[in-house]
């Protein structure tokens, strides 16, 4: 088509925008193949089957690769705590979770639907260590009331990664619960059923695939988590041994040891990684297959056939087996039931874990302000946040400046130039699929053997911040895109008629208009950055120093900071604090985000300041 | 930009627009069979037929909107004055000098005078005064220049839809086009907006060649001299517009423009 010869700087532009694409590519396979190398000799000295289903693990740091060794490596217990822990969340994140959603789409009023849904999105955006806090100050005491040992195990961590799970599970659950047509509903009622009959009987079994996906999702969410984990199920490497009882997971195994790994150690560790990722891998392949089958319109019609059945079968059942439908009427009544008490525990959690940090951290930051400013002195007991403070503003700044760039070229490569599914284009999307699905932590070993060895071999902030930021392409990649195509074509049509250009019309038209979108993917990400711990721990540092002076120096970011804090046990009260002041950021970026994102929606629809 | 100066002196516009022997496929499908016209210059030329007849995928042509348009394929020759725009024409620079205004106006999220002002600044326009003398004389040649010269500053997703759409011709003509294509310009307004981008076309044609693609024929024969009756990607018919609605050659445009398909 293209007989005209393009202008060179056209050319330019396209090539550049594609090299951004490109290294999404690159950081993919630089993850799988660093993992892979590292990995590798520690499966050929300890053996694949004896790794993955040995139940034994205590490793020994003096072992090499060229000795015999002294120490035991096998991560069965670790897979079966993951497992274990991972049904526990799906449990009761899942159930909570799915009845939410049905209150949200069908029982709940306009008005607290908005506030519930805000709800939920705070709590999808308090940072992990957080929610762990939560369990170490809260949860756990309360269960050491009926637990022979302090609380932690399979049931703690299970509750808090079932709360942590919630988002996820309600908004996706959702928005496929709303998708349903508006006739399946009419048509059911106009049959005699009751509202909450049809709820339960024609509505959520029509959004199944979503409610699976939302699961599935979860899932993933959960087999990812670190630092929450680490916090409550005290992790000692055996079996989960009843709902009380120290064990460990997969992350926390590479969380717990990587500080102080021996040769063989480290290498188990990373292998310990890759098996975490092949999971996560299969989980997200299960989600596309679920919720790519979504559009397909034989299944959709299968189903609708099925459905229109389900709807006869109703009238007749309701015509004749009185009896039964009064039974069933009886567990219609429960769902609802369960639907509203779900929405109210939902809403009554996020105001639990706020709730109770603040009462208990406010008043001591209010008193001792200058835990946010004070100087820091080596030894002493006047702890303050401030160089935390500084190596989080480091942190986000440095990453952002990367990941922003990057990530918003791709997308306007995928948006403006990539039209066709080529095979170039599916293998970015697949890419920012992957990336977006790979634990934090894994990002944070991958970081350790990548950046930390290159820039001087221990952790600093410019390896932390360069690790983060490949966490955040996919992010800032998906954020923008989405704005970008809610830019109508006709603007980009109308610039091409004046004779624009491409890059043109992409830099005074498309951008512009697509810019609130961008800057609620820069405050998404400023919210991520600030909310992981996980990968900054042994990339950025750990411990709370002086304030970092250069991008060579290491430092602990405000997460990482109250997980220090939390985890020592001698300043409870500052954690407190410092998780106000966590939650406060957080909740301030969150608002942020959603005012950018209404005016997105303002500006499109053609808001107007002389508008008679 | 200095290149695609160059590229403009270069190449010679002229204002009549020449189609010979034009096929055009979209994917498998064939929207324009073997269509060849002469559209004069200076003239309102109107294109009607039913939808998916190809009247408006044609009128794309002359600015090569259907590049953007996936697996599109376009065969024949198309000359606006000598120069071959499927042949070494920079496509930028055709789109300069052959405006388009779109069916639903599109004004970009700016000011009216930003909107305006975006075409000249394309081809490195940048002084102050100038681009004051283009929106001004832009706007008066729109028949706008009254009603919002004192609103320059304001959005333009403030203005009425037909305001929108005559200022998306004014944008048109703020680079002096030699020719501006309409495609449907008027069915997304009211009576009264459509009666004055009219009276604008019929006014316009003193300087610029106007091709407008039209649902109504009441308009095309109020404003066309020439008209072009299309159906299924053919060309059925073309001359002048009294002819066709007076004494049609062909029985397909006589059953069409008196209603009895369409």
């Amino acid at each position: 088509m293209t007989v005209h010869s393009t202008k060179t700087k056209e050319k330019i532009g396209k090539a550049v925008f594609a090299a951004a694409a490109i290294i999404c590519v690159i950081a993919v396979v630089a993850i799988f193949a660093f993992l892979i190398y590292k990995s590798i000799p520690a499966f050929g000295k300890l053996g694949i089957l004896e790794f993955m289903f040995g139940d034994h693990w205590s490793p020994d740091r003096l072992d090499t690769y060229d000795s015999p060794l002294s120490g035991t490596y096998g991560i069965f217990t670790m897979i079966v705590g993951t497992l274990a822990a991972t049904s526990g969340a799906l449990l009761i994140g899942g159930i909570v979770g799915y009845f939410t959603a049905v209150f949200l789409a069908f029982y709940c009023p306009a008005r607290p639907k908005r506030i519930l849904t805000s709800v939920i999105q705070v709590l999808a955006g308090i940072p992990s260590v957080v929610y762990g806090f939560f369990g170490i100050v809260f949860l756990l005491p309360m269960l050491s009331r009926i637990a022979p040992n302090n609380g932690s195990g399979l049931l703690a961590t299970s509750i808090i990664l079932g709360i942590m799970i919630l988002p996820t599970v309600v908004s996706l659950s959702e928005t496929g619960l709303e998708a349903v047509p508006r006739a399946y509903y009419e048509g059911s009622v106009a049959m005699g059923a009751t509202h909450s009959e049809t709820v339960f009987r024609i509505m959520t079994p029509a959004a199944s695939s979503s409610i699976t996906a939302s699961l599935v999702l979860g899932i993933g969410r959960a087999l990812g988590e670190t630092m929450a984990v680490v916090m409550v199920a005290g992790n000692a490497p055996t079996y989960p041994n009843g709902l009380f009882g120290s064990f460990r997971v997969l992350t926390s195994n590479i969380v717990m040891e990587m500080g102080y790994a021996g040769e063989v150690q480290e290498g188990a560790l990373v292998a310990t990684g890759v098996v975490l990722l092949l999971f996560v891998l299969v989980v997200n392949l299960i989600f596309g297959a679920i919720s790519g089958r979504k559009p397909g319109a034989v299944v959709g019609k299968r189903k609708e056939r099925r459905l229109a059945k389900a709807r006869c079968s109703r009238g007749i059942r309701i015509k004749d087996t009185i009896g039964a439908l009064a039974h069933k009427l009886h567990a219609v009544k429960l769902g609802r039931g369960m639907a509203i008490g779900s929405g109210i525990l939902t809403g009554a959690v996020l105001l639990l874990v706020i709730g109770f940090i603040f009462i208990k951290g406010l008043p001591y930051l209010l008193q001792n302000p200058s835990l946010i400013y004070g100087k820091y002195e080596f030894g002493s007991h006047n702890i303050t946040i401030l160089p935390a403070i500084v190596t989080t503003l480091y942190a986000v700044l440095i990453s952002l400046l990367i990941a922003i760039p990057i990530g918003v070229m791709t997308a306007i490569f995928l948006n403006e130039y990539a039209k066709k599914e080529n095979i170039f284009v599916r293998l970015i999307r697949s890419a920012i699929d992957i990336l977006s699905g790979v634990p934090s932590i894994v990002y944070g070993l991958f970081g350790m053997i990548t950046f930390v060895k290159i820039f001087g071999g221990s952790s600093n902030i410019l390896a932390g911040a360069l690790t983060v930021s490949i966490m955040l392409l996919p992010i800032v990649v998906r954020s923008t895109e989405e704005s970008l195509k809610s830019v109508a074509d006709a603007m980009r049509e109308g610039s091409l008629a004046l004779g624009a250009g491409k890059l043109r019309t992409i830099f005074k038209i498309v951008l512009p208009s697509a810019l609130p979108g961008i800057l609620s993917a820069i405050i998404l990400s400023m919210g991520r950055v600030i909310s992981e711990s996980a990968p900054f721990l042994y990339t950025m540092g750990s411990v709370i120093t002086a304030v970092p002076k250069g991008l060579f120096d290491s430092g602990a970011t405000l997460a990482v900071a109250l997980y220090q804090l939390s985890g020592e046990g001698w300043y409870m009260n500052q954690a407190y604090a410092t998780a106000v002041v966590l939650i406060v950021i957080v909740l301030a970026l969150n608002l942020l985000a959603q005012q950018c994102a209404a005016r997105l929606g303002r500006k499109l629809k053609g808001e107007t300041n002389g508008k008679k | 930009m200095a290149k695609n100066k160059t590229a403009s002196q270069s190449v010679a516009f002229g204002q009549n627009i020449s189609v010979k022997n034009a096929n055009l496929w979209y994917g498998d499908f064939q929207a324009i069979k073997n269509i060849s016209m002469e559209i004069p210059e200076r003239q309102v030329t109107a294109f009607i037929g039913p939808s998916g007849c190809g009247k408006s995928t044609l009128l794309k042509c002359f600015n090569r909107m259907n590049d953007l348009v996936d697996g599109c394929r376009v065969e024949g020759e198309f000359r606006i004055g000598d120069a071959d725009i499927y042949g070494k024409t920079d496509v930028n620079d055709l789109r300069r000098n052959v405006g388009m205004v779109f069916q639903k106006p599109n004004p970009f999220p700016m000011s009216v005078y930003d909107n305006i002002a975006y075409g000249p600044r394309t081809f490195g326009i940048r002084k102050r005064s100038e681009l004051d003398h283009i929106v001004e004389t832009s706007l008066k040649q729109a028949a706008m220049w009254e009603e919002l010269k004192d609103r320059l500053n304001k959005s333009a997703l403030g203005l009425s839809g037909g305001q929108q759409q005559r200022l998306c011709i004014a944008r048109a003509l703020a680079v002096a086009p030699k020719i501006i294509l309409m495609d449907e310009p008027t069915s997304a307004l009211d009576p009264i907006s459509t009666g004055k981008i009219e009276e604008l076309c019929d006014e316009l044609t003193k300087s610029t060649t106007i091709v407008i693609v039209t649902h109504n024929m009441q308009q095309a024969t109020r404003i066309s001299h020439k008209t072009g009756f299309f159906l299924l990607g053919e060309l059925v018919e073309f001359g002048n517009t009294d002819d066709i609605f007076t004494s049609p050659v062909d029985v397909r445009t006589e059953r069409y423009i008196t209603g009895r398909f369409g």
